[in-house]
């Protein structure tokens, strides 16, 4: 019995060592750039979030972990914690084979569930969980079953139908549930004026992010600097990094590349910046995403009219329910339109689409997205691909016919 | 552009203009589709709804012995139409004087931090028949006093229980609608039904937006005509992603905001734009005067950074 343990504790320790070496590696790419400036030296710093307890001292405040985007960020700052998004963009995290998951297990879950193997410390932050796709429901058990010491793993059940009022109904519930649960974790209740604080804070976030996007929009900030930037949000908290961010200022690089594009899909997590160092290299220019782990951390709809206890929370309920376009939910069809809107202000003319193996609702949405987006003369390449590095020429090579096929040259 | 500004602006203009106008020379005619209350001494304008209960009881009603009077009641019937075609329902969230009062019930509200109370969709269903109550009594009652059918003293009926003609003249000092009139039965009920009705008003438009919007005879005769007003609210749906923002901050709490159709202005709809300041989406909602575009929403500055501790 004790053979396979140490074993495991080997195979562990190995990818704790490859990871920390991933992110390190990853970080001097950033270094390296040529559009490397100190001022994002914050930001580089801050970016890792697989030391919970780093956060936690960095913050002055306990952390929260969060599964993904649809838990309210304000109820958890107005309740005194610091929101982490969990998530691992670890190649190492997910090679990991020591627990025996599926081949074509969601890359983002099974990492996450090897770096809360060998960062014990992590273990002992509480897990609120929207369930979303398969993969996140299921994390709980997992956890249960991979980990000796589990965390404790908070569910909200996140109705399917997000435009269906019973839905929406239940959904206001499941954000009480998660008020009533973060009192109790504080020992006291959440007050409107926690909460307002909170909100004015995650507006002030919300309006650095804007200037970001706008930054990008006008080529100004490439999509690598833009990911791992926004990617930081979770790393302080949301007033510093805003204050951080509001301070960064942009100069016009003076290329007006031909290559505009909008890149979709599957989330994008530190370290790996495979894909978008490769869309660099081959020339595109990322002026818009709608990925969960970049503009999706921001849902729109966030102006507050009742200000009232109850109304803000039916306003946050709203904004992270409704708002969301999250491929998981059955009537998600508009997310097409979020698509176009922002054709209209940002100009591109194709849609990247990542499908990261194992993801499996962005690999039905792209089958869904393509047609439609084709129909209305945007081009449209589908990458799918992993956390692995033996598919970067491949990968190279089609965006760089995808690049060409956007400038409108011969052939294409 | 800062829209709450802009209307916020206009209203307060209006307030002042239809209250205290009178009193530098302005009267802004007997046609106005707004809440410009005769009844407040020295106002700067006249409600329609009055205009409308007098032309058709004591104009149209007398017959052709009266041509004078039924081209006069024609001839404002006709600037009426005219002004709702112009300026559509901005008549109610930007100039209604009455509606301001509404919105300062709502900001006291909030400053108080109470909650807005919400009707169902079955009793805003029910509730909104009540303006069409009202409409009939603007039509049918006024003939039927002139036929001596029934009392004089019931002379412009929708006024004598409209919440504006004990509100509206108190901001001109005039507190005489408090009392109850004890002339006879008729007088008495009138008055006690006038006190009740304006306090249910304030109380419930201090509780839910605009409430007593939902009730507002105006809303169902500028509808009819909002085919063909210049000012209006538009919607692109290929550009909604649904969010429901625009559903959530809106005054009237209209159901088909965030959902994919093109025509969102109805029947409720009283063009406050909280809508349009909320859309994240740039370009979905639009405000427009026949093809020029005077509001669009917009990503980048819809940033109200409220409500602030």
């Amino acid at each position: 019995m004790t053979e396979p343990l140490d074993r495991l504790s080997r195979l562990l320790l190995k990818a704790k060592a490859k990871a920390l070496a991933e992110e390190n590696e990853t970080l001097a790419w950033f270094r390296r750039r040529p559009d490397y400036r100190p001022e994002f030296e914050y930001f580089l710093n801050i970016v890792g979030q697989g030391d919970l307890a780093a956060i936690a001292d960095r913050a002055g405040r306990p952390v929260i972990a969060l599964l993904c985007n649809q838990s309210p960020l304000e109820l958890i700052v107005a309740a005194g914690f610091q929101p982490v998004k969990i998530a691992s963009g670890s190649l190492a995290e997910t090679s990991f084979s020591g627990f025996g998951w599926p081949a074509l297990t969601c890359p983002v879950v099974k990492g996450l569930l090897t770096r809360l193997a060998f960062k014990s410390s992590s273990r002992s932050v509480p897990i609120v969980a929207p369930a979303t796709c398969d993969w996140v429901a299921k994390f709980g058990e997992m956890a249960r079953f991979a980990l000796p010491a589990p965390p404790s793993v908070a569910y909200l059940d996140l109705p399917r139908f997000k435009q269906d009022p019973f839905s929406q109904k239940k959904w206001l519930s499941e954000v009480y549930k998660l008020k009533n649960y973060l009192e109790d974790l504080r020992g006291g209740p959440i007050t409107r004026a926690n909460l307002l604080a909170a909100i004015a804070d995650l507006n002030a976030a919300y309006a650095a992010f804007l200037s970001l996007k706008a930054a990008r929009l006008k080529g100004q900030l490439s999509l690598s600097w833009f990911l791992l930037i926004v990617g930081s949000f979770f790393g302080d908290t949301p007033r510093r990094w805003a204050e951080n961010a509001r301070r960064l200022t942009f100069k016009s690089n003076g290329s007006n590349s031909l290559a505009k594009v909008f890149l979709a899909g599957s989330p994008i997590f530190f370290p790996n910046f495979k894909l978008p160092a490769l869309m660099e290299e081959a020339g595109l220019t990322t002026v818009a995403d709608d990925l969960c782990s970049s503009e999706r951390i921001f849902p729109p709809g966030q102006v507050l009219e009742d200000s009232s206890l109850p109304g803000l929370l039916a306003s946050l309920a709203g904004r992270y329910h409704q708002g969301c376009l999250c491929p998981t939910f059955g009537d998600n069809d508009r997310r097409i339109n979020n698509i176009l809107g922002q054709k209209n202000e940002a100009g591109f003319t194709g849609v990247v689409f990542t499908v990261l193996k194992g993801c499996h609702p962005y690999d039905l949405e792209s089958s869904l997205l393509e047609p439609a987006l084709k129909e209305r003369n945007l081009r449209f390449l589908r990458l799918e691909t992993d956390y692995a590095a033996e598919d970067r020429q491949n990968l190279l090579t089609r965006l760089e016919a995808f690049g060409q096929s956007l400038k409108g040259e011969p052939g294409f | 552009m800062k829209i709450g500004l802009i209307r916020g602006a206009i209203q307060w203009l209006s307030f002042f203009v239809l209250t205290y106008g009178g009193r530098v020379g302005i009267h802004l005619g007997s046609a106005l589709p707004c809440f410009a209350c005769p009844f407040v001494p020295g106002c700067g304008g006249y409600c329609y709804l009055m205009g409308l209960q007098g032309y058709i009881g004591f104009g149209l009603a007398l017959g052709p012995a009266q041509g004078k009077e039924i081209l006069v009641a024609l001839g404002w019937l006709g600037v009426f139409i005219l002004l709702v075609l112009l300026l559509g329902k901005a008549w109610c969230g930007f100039i209604c004087p009455f509606g301001l009062i509404q919105d300062w019930l709502t900001f006291i509200r909030n400053k108080l931090g109470l909650r807005e109370r919400y009707l169902s969709p079955q009793g805003k269903k029910y509730l909104g028949v009540v303006k069409y109550v009202f409409l009939g009594l603007i039509v049918f009652l006024p003939p039927l006093i002139v036929a001596k059918i029934l009392p004089p003293d019931l002379y412009l009926p929708f006024c004598n229980i409209c919440p504006g003609k004990l509100i509206l003249p108190l901001f001109a000092g005039e507190t005489r609608y408090l009392a109850v009139n004890l002339d006879n039965a008729v007088t008495m009920w009138l008055s006690l039904a006038l006190i009740v009705v304006a306090a249910v008003t304030l109380v419930g438009a201090f509780f839910k937006d605009r409430f007593y919007c939902l009730f507002c005879p105006f809303l169902a005769l500028i509808h009819v005509l909002r085919p063909l007003t210049a000012l209006r609210l538009v919607k692109e749906p290929t550009s909604c992603v649904g969010c429901g923002v625009c559903r959530r901050n809106c005054q009237m709490d209209v159901a088909i905001l965030d959902q994919d159709q093109a025509q969102v202005q109805t029947i409720e709809c009283v063009d406050c734009l909280r809508c349009l300041t909320a859309c994240p989406m740039s370009g979905t909602l639009k405000y427009k005067f026949l093809s020029l575009t005077l509001f669009a929403a917009s990503r980048w500055t819809r940033l109200r950074l409220r409500p602030k501790p």
